[in-house]
């Protein structure tokens, strides 16, 4: 199956067969609609992880009783029937996502801001000359990035987007085409049916 | 225990407090730093303000959730205001689950309607699309098949004029991409640049644009907007200031704090060295 | 008041997720639980949506496309498969057929995209530029560089322990820690912007709500003193 849809794909591009064509529009639609039906599978593993819990009343049960009663409240808020006031228009659901879950969003990722500071103390260090390099190459970007230091020394702008243009371009180029390659063997070695990776599971 | 020893084993809640203070202090008592204008700013202003054309068609897609908003936002919003003095239709589109969410609170600073554009005649938002790369190629064949019925109103595209002249993505002059990640500029090159020529221009977070460069080396991406910095460039640029600026002299004290923490540190430890030599 | 419970609620749970900076503790737990609640149930409506929405666009056009429609919603179902062993070999079938158009989707432009694109742009660079001794330079180490790093990735094993190879491994790590300094530049840049963002949103700076700074004081004085007042007072006295 996974050959057939890959092919489907990849020979109407190749070859302008108006029929194939078509197959594949219809095709990558129904996949679309496919990705979109397996919107529960996250809602149902988590709570079969946390209803467990508080079954269970194992340690901190109460915190797995909160993420039911939201996970509860968002589904049934937001299902698609704006008949009966429900979706993504109402007024509960938009005040949950405005209030609770932007400023979540936005902080969870945020901490680790404080995290890159410790380390900055702690265990950036030239231990040897390859991680001075890192550590003068990224001191050096950090004050590229930073007006209070391209004010006072202007050439920084210049080596920073030297390092920038010039090093870390060349590794991101050679790590792409590399890249690139093995998606490419990856690819055949899917349609060959030697990886099978993805297939696997449920033998427990 | 000497002072290197202590510096060493720091409590990490006192470098926690130290970054509070050095970004909430410029937050309270701004310094007013002036911010220089980088090429990359110049060039995304550039790119916008005359390769934009009048009668353009372009899609703004938000690629990001809540998590990129701090970043993204200001920058979606500047470019927004810049798009919206020209005489283009837009499409706005996303394949994050949060990207009409993250459109409606930009709609709550910029609104259309007040530079004359008209919902469904010069613009409209399709919303979310599942799928990924996987929806990308599908828009890319066709809108119509892909989309059903627009975001704000429910009905259907062929209801809206705007429709009558996007079908496919030869239809598309340019895509203006903010995002996080993953589906990203890659996504967006494979699917519309390499398979039908459409040009890209890309607003990413910081962690993005190292991967980002051989891109525009190529000329793959035309231009990049690469975090909040810039952002407040470009927002000195369109005479508009905004949350970016409000930003950026917290941008310079944390990064004070950054440098002199790494220097502190690499000190402490070839003292430490010296004294166990 | 709708708006200062709404400004309250949405400082309580950013300081919530701070609060883990000074240990673990309930307020990091139950903001940690909300966001994750709050975020599957999120994703579900717009699926949702999606689905009712496709329906009554060309899936609803005719009896061909009607059936169609009921083979993919019953392909969708098979996803389900996956929470028994009985019924896991069902999974499979949506996975391949969305593996597999992924794949395919991928794989005709990526050899242009991400492959022949930049080897043209690397063979495009010219290694001499006129009047410009900069750039010529640039382009002479992009030259040098771009196959130290290929060939780095390629060849690995007992040929590294050549003389010539020794010296392209050399030039190609010192190449990739530059740019892996490069990166962290960027992290910090982004880590902090976030931080900013949060920073002007609980200051109550405009667009924000001026009204946030009050909750920002009232509840970091509460968390900060419930937290500090518990250890102080479970402090654990030494032995004698």
């Amino acid at each position: 199956m996974t050959i057939i849809a890959t092919l489907l794909q990849v020979i109407p591009y190749y070859f302008d067969i108006q029929v194939l064509k078509d197959m594949a529009g219809t095709a990558t639609n129904a996949v679309l609609l496919i990705v979109a039906c397996a919107t529960f599978v996250g809602v149902i593993s988590v709570l079969m992880v946390h209803a467990k819990r508080v079954q269970r009343r194992t340690e901190g049960w109460y915190f797995s009783g909160l993420i039911i009663v939201f996970v509860a409240i968002m589904v049934l808020t937001g299902l698609p029937f704006a008949e009966f006031g429900l979706g993504n228009k109402n007024s509960i659901f938009n005040w949950i996502f405005t209030n609770i879950q932007t400023p979540l969003g936005g902080t969870m990722y945020s901490i680790l801001a404080f995290f890159i500071t410790s380390a900055a103390v702690r265990a950036f260090k030239a231990r040897n000359i390859e991680a001075a390099i890192v550590l003068v190459s990224g001191t050096l970007m950090v004050m590229g990035n930073a007006p209070i230091f391209t004010n006072t020394v202007p050439v920084l702008v210049d080596i920073s987007l030297w390092i920038r243009n010039i090093p870390n371009m060349a590794t991101m180029r050679g790590v792409m085409i590399g890249a690139a390659l093995g998606a490419v063997a990856l690819a055949v070695r899917t349609l060959m049916g030697i990886e099978r990776g993805y297939l696997r599971g449920g033998e427990e | 225990m000497s002072i290197m020893d202590k510096i060493n084993n720091l409590d990490r809640r006192i470098i926690y407090l130290l970054a509070w203070i050095f970004v909430l202090y410029p937050l309270i008592f701004p310094l007013g730093l002036p911010i220089p204008i980088s090429s990359d700013a110049r060039s995304w202003y550039s790119y916008v303000e005359n390769n934009v054309n009048d009668g353009d068609t372009v899609i703004f897609s938000l690629m990001y959730g809540t998590s990129g908003m701090p970043e993204l936002f200001p920058m979606s919003v500047a470019t927004m205001k810049h798009i919206l003095q020209k005489d283009v239709k837009f499409v706005v589109l996303g394949f994050w689950t949060e990207g009409p969410l993250v459109f409606n609170a930009l709609l709550r600073q910029v609104n259309p309607a007040d530079y004359g554009k008209v919902y469904g005649v010069d613009w409209i938002n399709l919303g979310y699309i599942p799928g990924g790369e996987t929806a990308m190629g599908a828009l890319a064949t066709s809108f119509q098949n892909s989309v059903a019925v627009d975001f704000v109103e429910g009905r259907p595209l062929s209801s809206f004029p705007i429709m009558d002249n996007i079908r496919t993505a030869t239809d598309i002059d340019l895509i203006i991409s903010f995002e996080t990640g993953t589906p990203g500029a890659p996504e967006w090159l494979r699917q519309w640049n390499t398979a039908y020529g459409v040009n890209i221009i890309v607003g990413c977070i910081g962690v993005s644009v190292p991967g980002m460069i051989p891109y525009i080396n190529s000329g793959q991406i035309s231009a990049l907007m690469p975090g909040l910095t810039v952002s407040a460039e470009y927002e000195l640029l369109l005479q508009k200031p905004g949350l970016a600026v409000a930003g950026v002299d917290a941008v310079s004290t944390s990064h004070l704090l950054i440098v002199l923490l790494v220097v502190i540190g690499n000190v402490a430890f070839f003292m430490t060295k010296e004294e166990k030599k | 008041m709708v708006d200062m419970i709404a400004a309250w609620t949405a400082v309580f749970f950013t300081l919530g997720i701070y609060s883990i900076l000074y240990r673990e503790n309930p307020w990091y737990r139950i903001a940690e639980s909300v966001y994750l609640g709050v975020a599957v149930g999120y994703g579900v409506s717009v699926d949702l949506l999606y689905i009712r929405n496709q329906w009554s666009g060309q899936w609803s056009t005719s009896a061909g496309m009607i059936l169609l429609f009921a083979i993919v919603m019953i392909v969708g179902l098979m996803w389900y498969g996956r929470f028994t062993k009985s019924t896991f070999y069902l999974y499979r079938w949506p996975l391949a057929i969305v593996v597999g158009t992924g794949i395919g989707l991928a794989l005709r432009t990526v050899i242009d995209a991400q492959f022949l694109q930049q080897i043209v742009a690397q063979v495009k660079t010219p290694f001499f530029v006129a009047g410009n001794m900069g750039a010529t330079i640039n382009n002479i180490l992009i030259q040098i560089m771009v196959p130290s790093v290929l060939l780095y990735f390629w060849f690995t094993g007992t040929i590294r322990e050549s003389a010539p190879m020794k010296i392209v491994e050399k030039i190609a790590r010192y190449t990739m820690m530059a740019g892996f300094g490069s990166a962290y530049g960027y992290t910090v840049l982004t880590r902090y912007s976030l931080f900013i963002g949060r920073s002007q949103f609980l200051l109550g700076i405009p667009p924000n709500e001026p009204s946030n700074q009050l909750a920002f004081i009232v509840i970091a004085f509460v968390m900060l003193a419930s937290m500090i007042g518990w250890d102080f007072t479970h402090k654990k006295t030494p032995e004698a």
